[in-house]
């Protein structure tokens, strides 16, 4: 049942630059979990170290604030201890490409449940604008002293080789549109990947509103693209497709839903395959004593190690 | 007394572990108890590798050298091991390698070739096998000479497996050899077999049937042992032969265990993978129904790395579950951010950490105690938490489970120490001794159903907040300086108040861990000469203290089994009066002196340090404790061990 977003809101002060594309981002995120009808409680909003972890004080959840990098392997192991939490990541492009660049492509390969906003602005705001690993080569922004010389990494591809089962792009100013992305994103059964472009008015004057503006455009109002994947041979016509969709970024930048393979079965799934009753008695909540006392006795349990004359 | 040492040599690959493995089996079903070892080479396949044995009617506190049989099953082993036989004991080897060169020996270490070649230089012989078994045969012992090549002949013949198959069965020959020698009867020895390759029928058949021609050839070519060896105390009772990873595993899994992550690592992953293999568990009815649940299932999740294990169990146990990941020294560098994060978090996560001689990756596969102030010292910024150290298999296994209790208790990391012997070294333990019921399962301030207005950082006097569940009330938990609720606030005062939250959690978990499970007093309480030891380390010293005893010499032994916070004042009492004070540790630094320094009054007089990777011997800690007393020595190095 829908509810009102202010729900979700917290106390605190929020803290990004006028005109941050993370302010279209959270009242995205607000209105996306409000129409789920998530319960704040049942909601573990989990930041990485940016601009972007700060999420994890203005959206009302069971939070966590983690490491530089390391917001995707706290989500896993909060989805891991208590599968029927909503787990959605808030990472930047440096958190999530860079310094957490291999947990990123884990999660792909484990397709767990959890949803990753990938907050995109190709700089480290936080630390005064260095170029994140989502920049362009050769774009000069104001905080570097020289063109940027690495290359830029391609992060819908990228979740695509990994294994993600739902990737998307949104834009921070289109809040309509990136509020259904999150939504749908939310509501799949696997790892999902909102790459969420946003301009940077503090350090990023090179990729402005102007600039994407310019070069975005919606894949499901343009041309009639079919990014979902219902059968394991749908996946073999369609990947090349896909693939191309996902590699373009220049003059035109696609958005909206970009893949979709609802076949491949989440790491949850696989987990109640080889154990039957994992989400019904989960870590988290199972009761592991028996009047404060453990109740499992290791020559009843661990059979193998016995030496029965 | 039945005392029996062995030393079982080989190729790694060639079966030294099952060899070493059903020798243990033997003595358990005849009634002993046992300590086994492995020692082996960082490398895949090849190098040389052993296990030491020792067996008695107690469970053995030590390995021994010398040793009454070694097993040596390529000319590598012979050179290596041939001066460890005591007077009386036996060699057996292959006498078909009698000639191999010392330089012939591919895998052998440059340095030991040297030393060998020296060696027998200065005796006027050749660098050859035969000089080896010639040398250990003038120091007194009996060389039992089996021609493998033949007997696996024979035994491809019997079972009609060609020579290739049936070579897999050599560790047996010589195994079986040697303990018909030794006097243990055979039967044993085939239930053993039958244990080790149990469901394996072929493998089974084919080994026993080595086991025969192994007796048939000893018992014609040197006749009936001296005497058969008698069944021990604890004949046809069962038993569980376990490693310390073992241990550990069972302790976690019986004290809640529900999310464990890990990288692979030496020697922390064979813990990991026997959690793997109980990690799911069907509960009978009648539990089940007071428990509501009929199966467990441990999520154990093999992750990228080590920055991933540690931050996912952070969030398994924020999230409610009792959580834990482990690793060793280099692993835990990796680690330490987290650990970091788990101290400002409150975070109840259990790390595991199996040492082993470092820098770096140093010696990966060898044992060593030098991440005392790693494990301490871990994590930036003022980030105390509590370590524990082990100094058995019994005690590893309680700690176990006591460490997800205080991680709950207080709300911090704990880091369980303990190292590559006692990951590798194996036990006989009964039932009692590891028996559940002698510890309790404390969650600590967990609430069932948090209040509306909830506060995860609650200031409370004993700086310990009720804790909630992630997903049963609205909060952050975070590693930013924060409020009662965990917004993030750099304000001056709440900083104080956050800081002296943590410090005085600090204090409480002094006044609540109770003193025995700080430290532990052995021996004569009044004697002069008092050691200080922890961890791995604790047997051996019981034993050398014995061992000095029987020889007029009366000690004390202090075993510190918190390492943070430091039971200083404690460990005082318990070292006071003493006119020497001995620390007896495994690094090169004097790490635990360090912290005797920093924490007590105490003025360590000398150490016993050993460094070379290898366990600590009793008779070591015996002599070198002797040799302090005549000499005043400060530092004595103790290095035996192949």
């Amino acid at each position: 049942m829908a509810r009102s977003w202010l729900e979700y809101k917290t106390q605190a002060w929020v803290q990004w630059c006028p005109g941050c594309g993370d302010f279209g981002i959270l009242n995205s995120i607000y209105r996306a979990v409000s129409e789920l009808g998530i319960d704040p409680e049942n909601l573990a909003v989990v930041g990485g170290i940016g601009c972007s972890g700060r999420t994890t004080y203005y959206v009302k959840g069971s939070n966590f604030h983690a490491l530089h990098g390391r917001a995707i392997p706290v989500a896993t192991g909060v989805k891991l201890a208590n599968p029927s939490l909503n787990v959605i990541v808030a990472g930047g492009d440096g958190d999530l490409m860079g310094i957490g660049g291999g947990h990123f492509v884990a999660l792909g390969r484990r397709n767990l449940n959890i949803t990753v906003l990938l907050f995109d602005n190709a700089v480290y705001g936080l630390t005064k604008g260095q170029a994140a690993p989502t920049l362009p080569a050769w774009i000069k922004t104001k905080a570097l002293s020289m063109p940027n010389i690495h290359d830029n990494i391609n992060p819908v591809l990228l979740a695509f080789a990994a294994g993600y089962t739902f990737i998307a792009r949104g834009y921070a100013y289109h809040t309509q549109q990136l509020k259904e992305l999150i939504k749908t994103a939310v509501r799949h059964r696997g790892a999902a990947l909102v790459d969420i472009l946003q301009p940077c008015p503090t350090y990023n004057n090179v990729m402005t509103n102007k600039w994407y503006e310019e070069r975005i455009y919606y894949v499901d109002q343009e041309d009639g693209y079919d990014p979902v994947i219902r059968t394991p041979e749908e996946f073999q016509k369609k990947a090349p497709t896909i693939a191309a969709k996902l590699m373009e970024f220049g003059d035109r930048i696609p958005l909206g839903i970009l893949y979709w393979n609802q076949t491949r079965e989440s790491f949850e799934e696989r987990l109640e395959k080889i154990m039957p009753g994992y989400m019904s008695a989960p870590p988290a909540t199972r009761r592991i004593e028996l009047d404060g006392k453990p109740f499992l006795h290791p020559f009843d349990v661990f059979k193998d190690r016995l030496i029965v004359p | 007394m039945v005392d029996i040492s062995l030393i079982i040599g080989g190729p790694q690959g060639g079966g030294i572990e099952s060899a070493g493995q059903i020798a243990v089996k033997s003595m358990v079903l005849l009634g002993y108890e046992v300590l086994g070892s492995r020692e082996y080479h960082s490398n895949i396949m090849g190098a040389h590798s052993y296990y030491h044995l020792r067996v008695q009617e107690h469970r053995p506190r030590s390995l021994k050298l010398p040793v009454d049989g070694v097993l040596a099953l390529d000319a590598e082993s012979v050179f290596t091991h041939f001066r460890d036989v005591r007077p009386g004991g036996i060699l057996v080897y292959d006498p078909g390698t009698r000639s191999t060169r010392v330089d012939a020996i591919q895998p052998m270490a440059a340095p030991l070739k040297k030393r060998l070649k020296s060696l027998f230089e200065s005796k006027g012989m050749q660098p050859i096998v035969e000089s080896a078994v010639k040398l250990a045969e003038e120091a007194g012992a009996r060389i039992v000479g089996l021609p493998l090549k033949e007997m696996l002949k024979t035994l491809s013949e019997r079972t009609g497996a060609p020579v290739a198959r049936v070579s897999r069965a050599l560790n047996t020959l010589g195994l079986a050899s040697m303990l018909y020698m030794l006097g243990v009867p055979v039967e044993y020895v085939e239930k053993a077999i039958a244990l080790q390759f149990a469901g394996k029928e072929k493998v089974v058949a084919m080994n026993i049937e080595a086991v025969r021609i192994a007796v048939d050839y000893v018992r014609e070519a040197f006749g009936e042992p001296v005497e058969r060896l008698p069944p021990g105390p604890r004949r046809g009772q069962t038993m569980i032969v376990a490693t310390g990873n073992d241990v550990v595993a069972m302790g976690k899994i019986v004290g809640g265990l529900g999310v464990i992550t890990y990288y692979p690592i030496t020697p922390s992953s064979d813990e990991a993978l026997y959690i793997e293999k109980h990690s799911y568990i069907s509960i009978d009815g009648p539990l089940a129904e007071k428990l509501g649940y009929d199966k467990i299932a441990v999520a154990i999740v093999q992750m990228e790395d080590e920055l991933a294990s540690i931050n996912a169990v952070l969030g398994a146990a924020a999230a409610g579950a009792r959580a834990s990941t482990t690793t060793s020294g280099p692993g835990f560098s990796l680690m330490n951010e987290a650990i970091s994060l788990a101290v400002e978090a409150e975070i109840p996560v259990v790390v595991t950490l199996w040492m082993r001689a470092g820098p770096s990756t140093g010696m990966p596969t060898r044992t060593g105690q030098q991440d005392l102030l790693h494990s301490i010292f871990s994590g930036h910024g003022d980030a105390p938490k509590i370590v524990v150290a082990s100094g058995d298999h019994v005690e590893a296994f309680y700690d176990a489970i006591k460490a997800f209790n205080w991680a709950e208790e207080f709300q911090t990391p704990v880091i369980h120490l303990l190292d590559k012997y006692l990951a590798s070294s194996m036990v006989s333990l009964a039932r009692e001794d590891l028996d559940p019921s002698k510890v309790s399962i404390t969650r600590g301030k967990l609430l069932e159903n948090p209040p509306g207005d909830y506060r995860r950082y609650e200031v409370e006097e004993d700086g310990i907040s009720p804790r909630a569940r992630l997903g049963s009330a609205t909060m952050v938990i975070t590693g930013l300086e924060h409020d009662e609720y965990g917004y993030a606030t750099e304000d001056p005062v709440m900083r104080e108040i956050m800081m002296f939250k943590r410090e005085r959690k600090f204090k409480v978990i002094e006044e609540r861990i109770p003193d025995e499970e700080k430290a532990v007093l052995h021996g004569d309480a009044d004697a002069s000469i008092a050691l200080v030891s922890f961890g791995s380390t604790k047997q051996p010293v019981l034993e050398a203290l014995e061992m000095l005893r029987a020889e007029g010499v009366r000690a004390r032994f202090a075993q510190i089994r918190l390492l943070y916070p430091f039971p200083g004042r404690l460990v005082e009492e318990m070292v006071e009066g003493a006119e020497k004070v001995i620390i007896v540790e495994q690094n090169i630094l004097g790490q635990l002196a360090m912290l005797l320094r920093a924490h007590t009054s105490i003025k360590p007089d000398s150490s016993i340090v050993k460094i070379n990777g290898r366990p600590l011997y009793s008779f070591e800690v015996a002599s070198a404790v002797k040799r302090i007393l005549e000499t005043g020595e400060e530092r004595v190095v103790v290095s035996h061990g192949s």
